[in-house]
Formats: structure tokens, C-alpha cells, sequence
């Protein structure tokens, strides 16, 4: 082999570029990837186990809550095999930001009559922006086959004239009362 | 020499210099620390379990010993029956009952989040792995019928419409309402983790938990389905279905209601 030949620059960048390369699936082996990502937080990230426990999806977080510019922020768990809350209150009219996500499997809340539909993650907060212009009731259904109850997955949204829609504070929740 | 002579009069600067501030300081440490988890506690949350489906739970509600469990279960025959099923209509039975249920209602009642007069006291003298113990020990109890056994459980069978509701229900569940089959979680078809096998269930008891759901008594369900279910069901649909469980005839999933004449 002639060594002159060789280029050395190019060899160095190729040796650089595969070792980099490397360092990926090592990660993987070493499991210090998962401590790398949580190093970036993303904040669509949550532990799937603990929704109940702590953070945005407590049990008391859930449902439509007002924002300060009047628009309102819905948030939903979709599980094997309801949506909670069954039933969702909203203004029509308004933005509609929709936070959701799973403990368990993939699902997909579709509204059924539009075109808005969400695939829901465990580990991911899904987002919507919705807006509703007329006032009305709207089915939901689960659009990804989740298991033996997929079929009966359904609830409900109800979308109300901004008048009649409950004069909430920041932070306060809107529920639908007697279902 | 000098080295060690260095660290000691560094390590004596440190524990010599001044008792009371250092005192002072981990004091308010201490104090900050409390008042955290204090704030932390009273956050104004409604956590309905403490339990987390984490595959290290899961590991740890299996790790039982079985024979172990059998020596502390004399503790709990007195009500829940020598094997598994109890004299009493109102108290649950355990024999066959899925592991993680019996697991997440101990620690539930251990921490308060479920009441009840006699289990809250009862829990609380349990560690983890008498917990676990338990749980092998009345997971693999038998649930075929004895005739000696003292036992309540298969309760008279319910008349023809509300056993054709209860089945619907059970098999169907109302779509129209966002009802799920109840044996997409409560088995035969399919279990979820933390959900009782209801086949061998008493009627009274599981009338009374519907019931503590759907007024909101009873609120320990993660994520609150049951709270969801029991308030979509009417009043008969509970009974019937409470009926039907009771029983026994859960455990023929395929026995439909009878054909019309």
C-alpha cells in the first residue's frame, strides 16, 4: 500500500464522523440516553404513570379553564377506554387550546362532524387548537383501535354561546354539571 | 506532616468556628424543608392513589411469598373467610382476586385514600411485604364452590331483564353512552393492572362500591373511570349488574340472556 497516497485530512474527517456516529447507539447501550434527553426537557414530555399523582394532569387540572386573553385551555387523559372528562364544556367562538394525553396505550379523540381529530401518546402531550363558531353538541369517539372497549370509547363536548358559558376567573374550571 | 497537619487545622477551623450559627443554620434548613413539604402537601390536589403502574410496582406486588401470606391471612379470615370467601354479603372476596387489585387497595387503605372503619387500622400495621405476601397468598386461592365452606357467595340469580341488562353491559357495554364493557377490564376478556376480578365477587359489596363511587365516597380510582361509569349508570343497571356479579354468573361469559319463546 502506498502510505503517500493516503489523504490524511480526509481519513481524519471519515474516523471523526464514524466515532460520532457511534456515540449514539452507545448511548443507547450504556441507557444514558434518558438522562441526555431529560437534559432538554421538553415540555411536551410527561411520565405516563404518575399523571395522577403530580403536574398538569391531576385530577383537579382537568376539564376547561379560562385564560386571562379569554380564550380557554382544555385538558383531557384519553385511557383504556374513556376520555376524562366524559363530558367537556366549551364557549364557542373562542380559541380552544386541547392538551391531551394517555397512561396507557395510543388513542385518537376525533370530534365527530369536524375535521378536528388529536392522536393521543402516553409520554406526550398531544395539542390542539380548535375553535367552535356555532354553538352545539358534539359526539367524540376514539379513532385508534386502544383494546377490548375501543368501540364504546365515546364522550361528549358541549359547545355553549360565550354568554352562557360560566364567567370564570383565571384558573377556574368549567364542567358540564348533571351530565 | 504538614499535609496532615494542614487538613486537621482545616477540619478544626470548620467544626470550631462558630456552634451556634451552624446550629442555627441547619435549623432553618430544617425549618425551610418542612414548610416545603407542608406547602407540597396542602397543594389543594386531589391525588386519588399513591400507587404508580411502574413496572418496578408491578415487580414488587408480585415478589410475594405465598406461604408467608397464608400464616398472616389467619388475620383476615375472621372476615374475609378461611378460604377466601366471606359469610358475610358486604365484605369482598379474595380468593382468585387479581394481584394488583388486593395490592393497590391495601396500600390505598395504608394511606388513607380509601375508607374504611376496620381496613384503615388494619393496613396501616402491614408493611410492603406483608402487602405482597398477601396478595400471592389470596391471588392463588381456588374459586370453585365447596359445600363446607361458611360462605355467601353465590347469591340468587336475578330475574330475566335485569340479567339481559347486566349481560349487555358486561359483554357490550353502551356505546351511546361511553359506557365499556365492564370485562374489558374487569375480566374474563381482558384485565388491566389494578382492576378486581369481579367473577367471584359478592352482589351487596359491589352494589355498595358502585354506589360510593357514583356519589363520590369512594375516590381512589387512578384517573377516575369508575367515578365515571358508576355516575353514567342508572340505578337498576347498577343493581342489575351487582346481581348478576353476585351471582356467580360472571364466570360464564359466554351464557347469554335466554332466547324469546
Amino acid at each position: 500500500m502506498n502510505w503517500r497516497a493516503v489523504n490524511w485530512r480526509k481519513l481524519r474527517t471519515f474516523l471523526i464522523t464514524a466515532f460520532v456516529l457511534l456515540l449514539i447507539p452507545a448511548t443507547r447501550f450504556y441507557q444514558i440516553d434518558e438522562p441526555i434527553l431529560r437534559l432538554f426537557h421538553n415540555p411536551r414530555r410527561v411520565d405516563p404513570f404518575s399523571l395522577h399523582v403530580e403536574g398538569e394532569f391531576v385530577e383537579n387540572n382537568l376539564g376547561t379553564e379560562q385564560n386571562s386573553d379569554g380564550s380557554v385551555t382544555v385538558r383531557m387523559i384519553g385511557q383504556q377506554y374513556l376520555f376524562i372528562p366524559h363530558c367537556i364544556l366549551v364557549p364557542a367562538g373562542v380559541p380552544i387550546h386541547l392538551r391531551i394525553t394517555s397512561p396507557d396505550a395510543v388513542h385518537s379523540l376525533a370530534f365527530l362532524g369536524t375535521n378536528y381529530s388529536v392522536k393521543v401518546t402516553p409520554g406526550i402531550i398531544s395539542l390542539a387548537e380548535m375553535q367552535f363558531s356555532q354553538p352545539g353538541e358534539y359526539k367524540t369517539a376514539c379513532r385508534e383501535f386502544c383494546g377490548a372497549g375501543h368501540y364504546d370509547m365515546r364522550s361528549v363536548m358541549k359547545v355553549v354561546p360565550r354568554e352562557q358559558f360560566p364567567a370564570l376567573h383565571d384558573g377556574d374550571r368549567g364542567t358540564c354539571g348533571a351530565q | 506532616m504538614t499535609e496532615t497537619g494542614g487538613r486537621v487545622a482545616r477540619n478544626r477551623r470548620i467544626w470550631s468556628g462558630s456552634p451556634p450559627r451552624l446550629l442555627g443554620t441547619m435549623l432553618l434548613a430544617l425549618a425551610a424543608t418542612a414548610l416545603l413539604l407542608h406547602a407540597g402537601d396542602t397543594a389543594g390536589d386531589h391525588v386519588p392513589s399513591y400507587v404508580e403502574w411502574t413496572p418496578d410496582t408491578i415487580a414488587n406486588a408480585s415478589s410475594g411469598d405465598e406461604f408467608r401470606g397464608l400464616l398472616l391471612s389467619r388475620h383476615c379470615a375472621h372476615c374475609h373467610g378461611e378460604e377466601g370467601f366471606s359469610a358475610k354479603g358486604d365484605t369482598p372476596n379474595l380468593a382468585g382476586m387479581a394481584r394488583l387489585a388486593i395490592w393497590k387497595q391495601l396500600l390505598d387503605f395504608r394511606a388513607g385514600k380509601r375508607i374504611s372503619f376496620p381496613m384503615n387500622p388494619i393496613a396501616q400495621s402491614l408493611s410492603n411485604k406483608d402487602v405482597a405476601d398477601l396478595v400471592a397468598y389470596y391471588s392463588k386461592l381456588p374459586v370453585f364452590y365447596d359445600p363446607d365452606d361458611k360462605r355467601a357467595f353465590p347469591q340468587p340469580a336475578p330475574d330475566p331483564v335485569q340479567k339481559g341488562m347486566a349481560w349487555r353491559l358486561i359483554n357490550f357495554g353502551d356505546g351511546e353512552r361511553g359506557i365499556p364493557p365492564c370485562q374489558a377490564c374487569h375480566g374474563p376478556l381482558a384485565f388491566r393492572p389494578g382492576a378486581p376480578a369481579l367473577l367471584t365477587q359478592n352482589g351487596p359489596y359491589l352494589l355498595q362500591q358502585l354506589e360510593d363511587f357514583a356519589t363520590g365516597k369512594r375516590a381512589n380510582d387512578i384517573n377516575e373511570p369508575m367515578r365515571t361509569i358508576a355516575q353514567l349508570l342508572t340505578d337498576a343497571e347498577r343493581r342489575a349488574l351487582a346481581d348478576y356479579y353476585g351471582a356467580g354468573l360472571g364466570l360464564n361469559p359466554g351464557t347469554g340472556p335466554e332466547p324469546r319463546q
